[in-house]
């Protein structure tokens, strides 16, 4: 057997693995806990799009998360309109809004661009938190809005977990191919190029700013269809919980963490420290509180200074030792016999 | 609502009143705006010299005030008397923040004029730093009385804070401090090389890590002074810096990120947009229009008021 089949099989295995996991856990606990896990990793890989690829730091992205989650449940309650069309409708008001604010930021350096989605995140979480009522629809201010209970497929709304793991998984499936899919067209050179030498791309033609906005718009829509997600699987969000900048830093942390700019980084971020986070949650909060963002810096400081391209390198080369280690003990044996 | 015994106040009468809010309104953000500004002054002395933006700010501003809160009650000495302990312990605090965490980051990314993976380090310490003390002090609003606290005296009409004042006064002698030793010493005009020029710099004979290490040292040691000024009137706990860190970011924008003058008058703003404002609505929405100021400066012009165009 050689390297290419065994990690093609390996590969296969995950994602059967992963497909048919809830068959072997009941636990609804668990289940959630995997569900929050890909949520993560699914709102990461689309802040990899402009954080990443785009070679910026966005560190507002939880009021596209926000945006998402309000428009969807504020057509529902309203309008009686379904969230699954709903999502689609936060996406692009996230994207529309994404668009407004790239457009002029996205040609600021580096630490202003930071600034200003923070900025904006921030406003976004004071306008939420001091409105109740926009025109006719209800915002509840900091009180939050709690989904009327009604279950049905057209309403977003399952009794068991395993629909919300299925529609979560098949989502990061969908992100993490786009995510791909740009890296292998023409505007992921572009991105790629403009992230890292702005001026050198400029001088060879390359609307840099152009597709900034472009790759921030796709993630901020695919970062607004997670907002509605969220409110589905909760039934119940306020300010606090989706917006602000604890969130987007989260958000930007896993992805940095985990490999900014890489299509397995942002998953493996979530899937190193999501854990971390829940557990940390579980047992220490009552005599550690905080513990699990201590390690977050912890992690985040040695990363940057040892392995800028984030966890997902070392644990490449690992994976790639194991495989040639594994195969050429095999292919030994198979000469021996 | 007429209270009994009172003669009706005229429409005049109220104009009158309203008015002397409103000045009111300004002496006490022109006061609270200069300690911000104070605050802000750090970052940028940072910003202007290792171009990095330091997400641990306001966590700095958190240890100094956490320093101050513990001189305070084990010696029970006032406030400004803990200025001698905490602006060193702060300058040394950041000077080894900048030697153990900062450098190395820095070292890898000598050729990028704007480090990301430096903002990003910076926002790791701020997270531990937060945390750490969450963990160590509990999650727990602390005051400390001192012998000025509450204390105030009256100009005309006008209410003045005292500690406030002293905010005041130590904004102004910290600046000219500060703009004295950037000009006159050999270390200030270092420091002044090495933000203009890293490599001429270099080559000059200026050691730029130990130039950073001071000017990182003298950006915390000014928020142990704002520790020390903010105590009588400011509660203590564990992510006070978050609001300051907010503030400051918006304030070295709105000035114009390393310029010193910019940092004190956008902080005068910042404080007299949040204390006039709270005379029209409320309060929470003046922050609202903080963050709509900053994003329209940062649209309109990018720079700041007293910017550099080639940093942005």
């Amino acid at each position: 057997m050689t390297k290419e089949t065994l990690d093609k099989i390996l590969k296969i295995v995950l994602i059967v693995g992963v497909f048919t996991l809830p068959i072997w856990i009941n636990s609804p606990t668990y289940l959630q806990i995997l569900i929050l896990l890909f949520f993560y990793a699914y709102l990461t890989t689309s802040w990899n799009l402009v954080g990443g690829w785009a070679g910026v730091l966005p560190l507002g992205h939880s009021a596209y998360v926000g945006i998402g989650a309000y428009t969807s449940t504020v057509l529902f309650m309203h309008y009686g309109l379904s969230p699954w069309i709903g999502m689609l409708a936060g996406g692009v008001v996230a994207a529309i809004v994404g668009t407004i604010i790239g457009i002029p930021t996205l040609k600021l350096r580096g630490a202003y661009f930071a600034l200003a989605t923070m900025a904006f995140g921030e406003g976004v979480r004071v306008f939420i938190e001091n409105t109740d009522k926009i025109g006719p629809f209800v915002l509840n201010g900091p009180r939050g809005i709690c989904i009327p209970l009604n279950e049905s497929f057209w309403n977003f709304q399952f009794m068991s977990k395993v629909p919300y793991y299925y529609i979560i998984l098949i989502m990061l499936c969908i992100a993490l191919f786009v995510t791909w899919y740009m890296s292998r067209i023409r505007i992921g050179y572009y991105l790629n190029a403009g992230g890292e030498e702005p001026e050198a791309a400029q001088a060879l033609g390359v609307n840099v700013a152009k597709y900034k906005v472009i790759a921030m718009a796709i993630s901020c829509f695919m970062t607004g269809l997670a907002g509605t997600f969220y409110a589905q699987l909760m039934l119940y969000f306020y300010p606090k919980a989706i917006l602000g900048l604890d969130f987007s830093f989260e958000i930007a942390f896993i992805a940095l963490i985990g490999g900014r700019g890489t299509l397995a980084g942002p998953v493996l971020g979530a899937l190193i420290l999501r854990p971390v986070t829940d557990f940390s949650r579980i047992y220490f909060s009552s005599i550690l509180p905080g513990l699990h963002l201590v390690i977050y810096g912890l992690v985040l400081i040695l990363v940057m200074i040892y392995q800028p391209r984030g966890i997902q390198e070392p644990l490449n080369r690992f994976y790639n030792w194991i495989l040639d280690k594994v195969t050429g003990n095999i292919e030994k044996k198979g000469v021996k016999s | 609502m007429r209270i009994s015994g009172f003669p009706p106040v005229s429409a005049v009468r109220e104009n009158e009143v309203k008015m002397d809010f409103i000045i009111q309104a300004i002496v006490s953000g022109t006061l609270m705006g200069s300690i911000y500004g104070l605050a802000a002054l750090g970052l940028t002395l940072i910003f202007g010299v290792i171009k990095v933006i330091n997400f641990a700010h306001g966590s700095c501003l958190m240890v100094g005030m956490y320093a101050a809160y513990w001189v305070v009650t084990l010696t029970g000495v006032n406030p400004y008397l803990a200025l001698i302990v905490v602006v060193p312990l702060l300058f040394f605090f950041g000077y080894f923040l900048q030697d153990i965490v900062i450098k190395p980051v820095l070292e890898a990314q000598s050729d990028v004029r704007e480090p990301t993976e430096v903002i990003i380090v910076t926002s790791g310490v701020w997270y531990i730093l937060d945390n750490i003390t969450l963990m160590i002090f509990g999650a727990e609003y602390r005051v400390v009385q001192t012998s000025i606290t509450g204390k105030s005296f009256e100009i005309g009409e006008i209410i003045v804070s005292t500690p406030k004042l002293y905010g005041l006064i130590a904004t102004i002698i910290v600046s000219v401090a500060l703009v004295w030793f950037l000009k006159y010493t050999k270390m200030g005009k270092s420091i002044r090389a090495a933000s203009l020029d890293r490599e001429a710099a270099s080559l000059m004979g200026i050691n730029q890590y130990r130039v950073f290490n001071i000017a990182f040292g003298i950006g915390t040691a000014i928020m142990g002074v704002v520790g020390c000024v903010l105590l009588p009137f400011y509660y203590v706990f564990p992510t006070v810096g978050v609001i300051f860190d907010v503030k400051c970011f918006i304030i070295v924008v709105l000035g114009g990120l390393g310029s010193i003058p910019g940092a004190l008058i956008g902080g005068i703003i910042i404080g007299l947009i949040e204390s006039v404002g709270a005379q029209f609505m409320a309060s929470t929405w003046t922050e609202l229009i903080v963050y709509l100021v900053f994003l329209a400066v940062l649209f309109i012009k990018p720079a700041g008021l007293f910017g550099e165009e080639r940093d942005w």
